[in-house]
């Protein structure tokens, strides 16, 4: 199979399993909701009756901003300008290439998406893999079946991102970077370093992340319980198909960036529209998708080229028929 | 002197500088009248050696004692000797706020300042006492012995009024790693503070500090005749004027440079400059020679670069007094240079990125800021060391309101990725009576100091929140209660008044008050002398039917009255911190009519009634914002029918989005 049908397939399966997204948009919603709640809150108390409220209602009050930054802990904290439009998605990435972490207000919330994430992941394999209605119960089956496995496997993820985003960015970006700069003038050149090291640092990145994606995938497609072994064969697989897995890996990137170039052109600004809520979460869908068709594709070149096309080892689960149904027998 | 008007105060101070246009070159203002005492005068030569990072040089310091009481004792500044080790003053007050350069620094960046010889002599330059013998390092503000930036000499026979003394000085200079606006990076040399300076003798004594990390310099005015010799192909600027260039033959290459009426002397040389040049010139203003010394990465922002520094020369000069020099040499530093954003007389650093939104006043700020020195801290020579605020203050007021009138729009910018990729945020214009003015660093740190602390003795964290922010919005409040007008013709005043001279504070307390000629000690007691803040709030706003209940008849009969055409409002206003400022009452009613009351605000509370044939609206304390000291101006205004929940939905909303964002990219390594 090549990675272009592999792509194509990836995007077909996602459009046949709109529950998943639904579903992952509606986990990010949820988990959410609370400290949004708890914002809106925070925001509607300081503003009170004050003429400041019209103002930051129909547009932009920068100074009522700041005076409510000033006086703000918690969670308030994280209300800075950065979160507007376009410059929240470059705030969150250049979070992550700089590994400064979320902030830690919102710190528990990211861990429990995490978590969720990692609860769901074994269902959203699964059903993609089967590219076919399996059912909440059979999703959830497989969710409860391989959470337990993904979260063996996540202590080996866990201890190689930290290896990675703490000894190996901090030597790339404090060592390295440090001593580039030393006596540097220049700040075009120092620019550049920086975007080789995100380049290098990037790619260690992206390529354990490569290796975990079709660990999980063998995990679920061939219904393994060792997740070392899963690793192993992902690794293997990933080995023997690199120009394919990189290729779609790639492929898929691009996709992501063009969601992201999507954005950039609609995110919603301070004016106030009842759209801004919508092209926001759309936004949030889309990214949704993005992330399925890394799995969905993925999960169709590793069937492509080592099961066959639809092969999942482990049966759909039923749900147990009732003592009624046993009372009438065959 | 009488007060000048401002006309007449713009006509003689062009006139001058049209006068020293003329004259400058060959023989630089020696015809020229001079400016300023003149009483502190340097004759330097001074060799650059890039290789060892070495200045080797020589001067002679002709000084002459305009006090009223005999001098016995010289105080000269070694400001490099801040840099020479840990315990320096500078660094200790460094890492009082967990600043520690030096803490694992090479040895090489490192730097000093050692004399090795110091001589009072006669005109004809022989040796009349050699002071070497007597010299100590001195530490008269905190005592810290190991401190070597400030040293004194007693004199062999005292200095008399109107009497002179000639120094002659040699010393070796090693320069540190740039820090505080000094210093050497690759091939960039910025040299400041750099040669043993004398400090100010006046009121009976010497004034002259160790080198704080807050306080920046003060000296007398005098002529500066400055030979530097650096490697031939350098570019070089300096304070002053070109005079000569002499080419050694031996790849060396001596530039003289000469300056009267200023009170310090700066360069700057490397070999990747380049150099551009403009010429400013406005209806009324002399014309100034604008030279841009410009790193390359920067060529694309050399005319943003111009047209700060020229809106500087075209406001100041318009509002305040011509700037009477006839040249200024804004120097671009190198990156990581730490020079950026520094005043000298005829020279200054900018300072800016190679990513730079056009829609954001970098460079255009910093450069205007730093050509604004030229008249808040060049001319008006205030004590920087003591009192920043005077020209810091005074200046970001300025550039603030320069910044409003000609440099529009400037948009908030956010870096990212390594502080690289800027995004300009174009829903955020920033505003000159708020952003501008730095009203949200006044705000988290307006009250940690009095303004009125020695500037050396502020809190090393909030020097900029008093000496910069405070005041450009204790002067912009000042500005909003007499008239743009009115505080046009105070700084005017006050800087024809004392240019070239070294003014105090009560000196330009005494010119408010005697442009607007009314006392103003309530105001500066609170706002400089204190380090009160000010929040003025509507506590309870109310409107209903006017009634009465109870026995309210001749009668002793319990009654209950309420008016259908009647209706009471009830505004009740808090001072709800210790500052004190007289503020007006604005109320609204449905009807359009806008009702204006004037509270003194000296009681912590007042309460305001109106009866009317329609409900109030609205109500608002210091409706026009007079008060831009006041910290939470939210709390202001009060109104019946709130956007709260509309505003607080909007912008939850916007923040949730970021945080499913950030979930969802989190969620990429699972």
């Amino acid at each position: 199979m090549s990675i272009g049908a592999a792509f194509v397939d990836g995007v077909m399966r996602v459009k046949r399993a709109p529950w998943l997204v639904i579903g992952l948009w509606l986990s990010t919603l949820v988990l959410a909701l609370p400290l949004s709640l708890a914002l809106h809150g925070l925001i509607g108390e300081h503003l009170g009756d004050s003429m400041a409220a019209q103002s930051a209602a129909a547009g932009m009050n920068y100074d009522w901003w700041n005076e409510f930054l000033a006086q703000s802990t918690g969670v308030g904290k994280t209300f800075v300008p950065a979160i507007l439009g376009f410059a929240a998605v470059l705030q969150n990435i250049s979070g992550v290439a700089d590994a400064s972490g979320p902030p830690s207000p919102v710190v528990w919330v990211v861990a429990a998406q995490l978590i969720v994430s990692t609860f769901l992941s074994g269902g959203v394999l699964d059903r993609l893999a089967r590219d076919r209605a399996i059912g909440a119960g059979a999703f959830f089956s497989a969710c409860g079946v391989y959470f337990l496995r993904f979260l063996r496997l996540s202590v080996v993820t866990v201890a190689i991102y930290a290896l990675l985003f703490v000894t190996v960015h901090g030597w790339l970006f404090g060592t390295v970077y440090g001593r580039l700069l030393e006596d540097l003038t220049v700040e075009r050149t120092a620019f550049f370093y920086r975007l080789a090291l995100y380049a290098a640092f990037a790619t260690l990145v992206l390529f354990a992340n490569l290796l975990f994606d079709y660990a999980k995938v063998r995990a679920v497609v061939e219904d393994r319980r060792s997740m070392i072994g899963a690793l192993w064969a992902g690794g293997r697989f990933v080995r023997r198909n690199l120009g394919a897995t990189i290729g779609l890996y790639a492929l898929n990137t691009v996709a992501f960036l063009a969601v992201l170039a999507l954005y950039y052109l609609a995110a919603p600004g301070a004016a106030s529209n009842t759209l801004a809520f919508a092209i926001g979460q759309l936004f949030i869908v889309l990214r949704v998708i993005v992330r399925l068709q890394f799995a969905a594709s993925q999960t169709t070149l590793f069937q492509g080229r080592l099961a066959h096309a639809g092969y999942v080892a482990r049966p759909v689960p039923r749900w147990p028929d009732s003592p009624a149904a046993e009372a009438i027998g065959p | 002197m009488a007060l000048v008007t401002d006309r007449k105060g713009l006509c003689r101070l062009g006139c001058l500088a049209l006068l020293a246009g003329v004259l400058v070159e060959p023989t630089f203002s020696q015809e020229w009248p001079p400016l300023s005492p003149r009483n502190a005068n340097y004759d330097i030569d001074v060799a650059l050696d890039p290789s060892t990072r070495t200045l080797t040089g020589s001067e002679v310091i002709t000084w002459r004692n305009i006090g009223t009481v005999a001098a016995n004792s010289i105080r000269i500044h070694l400001y490099w000797n801040a840099f020479r080790h840990t315990n320096s003053t500078w660094l200790k007050q460094r890492k009082l706020v967990g600043d520690d350069p030096f803490g694992e620094a090479p040895d090489s960046d490192f730097g000093y300042t050692e004399v090795a010889s110091i001589a009072v002599i006669n005109d004809a330059g022989s040796v009349m006492a050699d002071l070497k013998p007597v010299l100590r390092y001195i530490s008269p503000d905190d005592q810290n012995v190991d401190d070597r930036s400030l040293a004194s000499a007693q004199l062999p026979s005292p200095v008399r009024p109107g009497g002179s003394l000639r120094l002659r000085i040699t010393w070796a200079g090693k320069f540190p790693r740039n820090f505080d606006r000094t210093g050497a990076i690759g091939n960039y040399f910025f040299v400041s503070q750099w040669f043993p300076k004398l400090g100010v003798f006046a009121a009976g004594g010497w004034t002259a500090h160790q080198f704080f990390a807050n306080s920046e310099f003060y000296s007398d005015f005098g002529r500066y005749d400055v030979r530097m010799t650096v490697p031939s192909g350098w570019l070089l600027g300096a304070t002053g004027r070109e005079q000569a260039r002499t080419d050694a033959g031996n790849g060396k290459t001596t530039h003289r440079y000469v300056q009267d009426d200023v009170h310090d002397f700066a360069w700057t040389t490397s070999p990747d400059f380049i150099e551009k040049k403009q010429r400013f010139e406005h209806g009324g203003l002399p014309p100034v020679e604008m030279r841009l010394l410009l790193q390359p990465e920067h060529d694309g922002l050399a005319d943003r670069h111009f047209t700060g520094t020229a809106a500087a020369l075209r406001y100041y000069g318009e509002w305040y007094g011509a700037y009477p020099y006839g040249h200024l040499t804004i120097v671009d530093p190198a990156f990581q240079s730490d020079s950026g954003g520094m005043e000298y007389p005829t020279i200054f650093t900018g300072g800016t990125r190679w990513l730079s939104p056009r829609g954001s006043n970098d460079p255009e700020y910093v450069v205007l800021h730093e050509a604004g020195h030229q008249w808040w801290y060049g001319m008006i020579a205030s004590n920087e060391t003591e009192r920043g605020w005077l020209d810091e203050g005074l200046n970001e007021y300025s550039d603030s309101r320069v910044q409003a009138e000609a440099l529009q729009p400037n948009y908030y910018v956010e870096r990212f990725f390594g502080d690289f990729i800027p995004w300009q945020f174009s829903d955020i214009p920033l505003q000159r009576d708020t952003d501008t003015n730095w009203m949200n660093s006044y705000r988290q740190m307006g009250d940690r100091d009095a303004l009125s602390t020695p500037t050396f003795q502020l809190w090393p964290a909030t020097h900029q929140a008093q000496s910069y922010h405070k005041t450009a919005l204790m002067l912009h409040t000042l500005e909003r209660r007499h008239t743009w007008e009115v505080m046009q013709k105070v700084l005017s005043t006050f800087f024809i008044r004392w240019q070239f001279k070294h003014p105090q504070p009560d000196d330009f307390f005494a010119v408010v008050e005697e442009v607007t000629g009314t006392p103003h000690a309530w105001f500066f007691d609170q706002a400089y002398r204190s380090s009160n803040k000010f929040d003025y709030a509507i506590e309870r706003f109310d409107s209903s039917a006017l009634s009465s209940r109870g026995l309210t008849g001749t009668k002793l009969e319990f009654e209950e009255k309420t008016a259908s055409d009647r209706f009471r409002t009830t505004v009740v206003v808090r001072r709800l911190e210790a500052g004190v400022f007289p503020v007006d009452v604005l109320v609204t009613f449905s009807n359009g009519e806008q009702v204006r009351e004037s509270w003194d605000g000296l009681a912590r509370w007042q309460a305001f009634t109106f009866d009317r044939p329609v409900k109030a609206v609205s109500a608002q304390v210091d409706p026009d914002r007079v008060l831009l000291l006041d910290t939470s101006y939210t709390n202001n205004s009060r109104v019946m029918d709130t956007h709260a929940e509309i505003a607080a939905t909007k912008w939850s909303v916007r923040w949730m989005v970021w945080l499913q964002d950030l979930m969802m990219t989190y969620a990429f390594f699972v």
